[in-house]
């Protein structure tokens, strides 16, 4: 049985078919998938009952694997799930949901700002995979923007207006905006890094805003006038007719490019469990030079 | 001629015209501007040309003028307009009317008026109208947008309605310039950027419609964790400034715009302010209180 794509969006996202992503893949169903991903963006696969194990397994047929990076918010001791996913459920160790206070659920509220993973590393990350374990029946959507798109509708003077522009990215930025309180320690491991506000795709050489709530300033701009300009972008990228809503069902995996989207969560009832489970690709190039 | 009003938005928003602002109105047409306020939340008026004294006088029909925070905080020689702090600067203009630097301290602070807001929300009590008049417009941009919040709460599920219903939340001027990065206030500011607490939902006088208080002023709501409360405040924002609730101003050179800082937010967009020069004066009338006796007897 051969992959099939179907579309589900007017401008990106496609549910695969014809896979069984439990099991190890042929080189041809490796290509088929990123050639997907290339046009797609963002891929739907249901129905595919992963152990982490498994999930780790088909996520390297995209390149290596990204470690979560050590902010200090998980104390060792407090991580559920080996450390080459990113526990994005609301569960402690004992697999019970956390309380309204706990730091690291606090901390995980930024996911519900539209953002791109690992834009506040040098190297930021290619994909991102998702399964839905225990999935939320009411809210808890992901939500999908496709930055090509954002890209093509912008009138021609923003796009030569933007078009060599710097960022800098870091979680301070994200969490700032939260208000959430961040220690010395943790705010000496998350130094800004510039990236490219617009970007080509290595594939397909479509162009596509990189943006996302990690972005604090625009490298030789004011910082509230930067700010104030990503914050209009950023509505312009995720209006409606950008956007693509996930609603999980149990035992989706959800695999999206990061260079070509934006996503978040929605708000959901976090006194019930949801266990998502994450793997990331890890790019290979920067955007841009760093600062020396 | 007498008054009327045109509706130009599906939910809010009308066009006024049959007065003339500049001179003294009667009792009955400031009480048809009133009951057009109550109905459409925004009026403009086109072609009418202001001193700033008759902006004032015309503004008085309403009630008491709030002098401006931006006004009390800046030194009296950077006061483009001189000593009369009931008149608001909303201008890219410095005190000796060039256009200003690209990094001017009073443009960084203006810079939030991007963000969605009710005027003086940081304030315990908040503005009632706001009456702006343009003298000189951009060639681009530099519209100001309104988003009708008895609509955007209207069209909420009735879960978030009620779990909205009693919520107070906490504004500052400190908040909405925390957003884009701006927090250089002068010494001796303490007290004005202290956060005051207001309902999240209020219920408007006059009409007995139901409105969300929001403002990018807004920073905690009442026995929520911060970054809960900010959170779900951006959720509401979103929901609330979505097309369907928002009228775009177009400025032409002499139009007043006023509207009820109660039931509607607004922002000003982009325009090239280093090239263009955007003149705007603005007076507030001060709010009555209603919502702050809400807001107590919600805690």
């Amino acid at each position: 049985m051969a992959i099939e794509i179907r579309q589900l969006h007017p401008s990106f996202v496609g549910e695969v078919s014809g896979v069984d992503i439990t099991r190890p893949l042929g080189r041809a169903d490796v290509a088929a998938i990123e050639g997907g991903m290339d046009r797609y963006a963002v891929l739907v696969f249901r129905d595919q009952r992963l152990t982490d194990e498994q999930q780790l397994a088909f996520s390297r047929n995209f390149g290596e694997l990204e470690f979560t990076r050590g902010t200090g918010i998980s104390k060792p001791g407090e991580l559920r799930l080996d450390p080459a996913f990113a526990d994005v459920s609301n569960l402690d160790t004992n697999n019970r949901p956390l309380a309204r206070d706990n730091r690291r659920r606090l901390y995980s509220l930024g996911n519900r700002l539209w953002h791109s993973d690992s834009s506040f590393k040098a190297i930021p990350a290619t994909y991102s995979l998702l399964s839905g374990r225990i999935v939320s029946e009411k809210g808890g959507e992901t939500e999908f923007a496709d930055m090509r798109s954002a890209y093509d509708a912008l009138d021609v003077a923003t796009k030569a207006q933007i078009e060599d522009l710097v960022c800098e990215h870091s979680l301070l930025y994200s969490r700032e905006l939260l208000g959430f309180d961040l220690t010395a320690e943790e705010r000496a491991t998350m130094q800004p890094v510039r990236q490219r506000l617009v970007r080509a795709h290595p594939a397909s050489g479509r162009k596509s805003l990189y943006l996302a709530s990690h972005i604090g300033s625009i490298i030789g701009w004011p910082m509230p006038e930067a700010r104030a300009f990503i914050r209009d972008l950023m509505e312009h990228a995720t209006q409606p007719q950008f956007v693509y809503a996930h609603k999980w069902r149990p035992w989706d995996l959800v695999m999206w490019d990061n260079r070509q989207t934006m996503h978040r969560v929605r708000r959901y009832d976090e006194s019930k469990p949801r266990d998502m489970r994450r793997t990331t690709v890890g790019g290979t190039e920067m955007t841009v030079a760093q600062a020396a | 001629m007498s008054m009327s009003i045109r509706p130009v938005h599906p939910v809010f928003v009308g066009e006024v015209s049959g007065v003339d602002i500049s001179q003294p109105l009667t009792s009955d047409q400031v009480a048809a501007v009133e009951a057009g306020m109550d109905r459409y939340a925004v009026l403009a008026f086109r072609d009418q040309p202001l001193t700033d004294e008759q902006q004032l006088e015309f503004s008085r029909n309403f009630g008491e003028l709030e002098v401006t925070l931006a006004g009390q905080m800046a030194k009296p020689e950077d006061r483009r307009l001189g000593d009369r702090l009931e008149l608001g600067d909303i201008s890219n203009l410095t005190a000796r009317n060039q256009i200003r630097e690209r990094d001017d301290r009073s443009r960084m602070y203006a810079l939030a008026n991007r963000l969605w807001h009710s005027d003086a929300s940081f304030r315990a009590i908040g503005a009632g109208y706001t009456l702006l008049h343009g003298r000189v417009i951009p060639g681009v941009g530099g519209n100001t947008e309104f988003a009708d919040m008895r609509a955007a709460y209207d069209a909420l599920d009735d879960a978030t309605k009620a779990e909205v219903e009693s919520l107070v939340t906490e504004h500052s001027i400190v908040f909405s310039r925390e957003q884009i990065g701006f927090a250089d206030y002068a010494p001796g500011n303490e007290d004005r950027l202290r956060p005051v607490q207001h309902p999240l939902v209020i219920t408007h006088p006059v009409s007995g419609r139901k409105s969300l208080y929001l403002s990018s002023h807004i920073g905690g709501i009442v026995g929520w964790p911060v970054p809960e409360a900010r959170a779900f405040m951006r959720d509401l924002m979103e929901h609330a400034t979505q097309r369907q609730f928002v009228y775009s101003h177009a400025w032409r050179v002499n139009d007043l715009v006023m509207w009820d800082n109660r039931t509607v937010m607004h922002r000003a967009r982009r325009f090239n302010d280093l090239k263009e020069v955007r003149d705007l004066r603005r007076t507030s009338i001060k709010g009555t209180g209603l919502m702050v006796q809400h807001a107590q007897a919600a805690e």
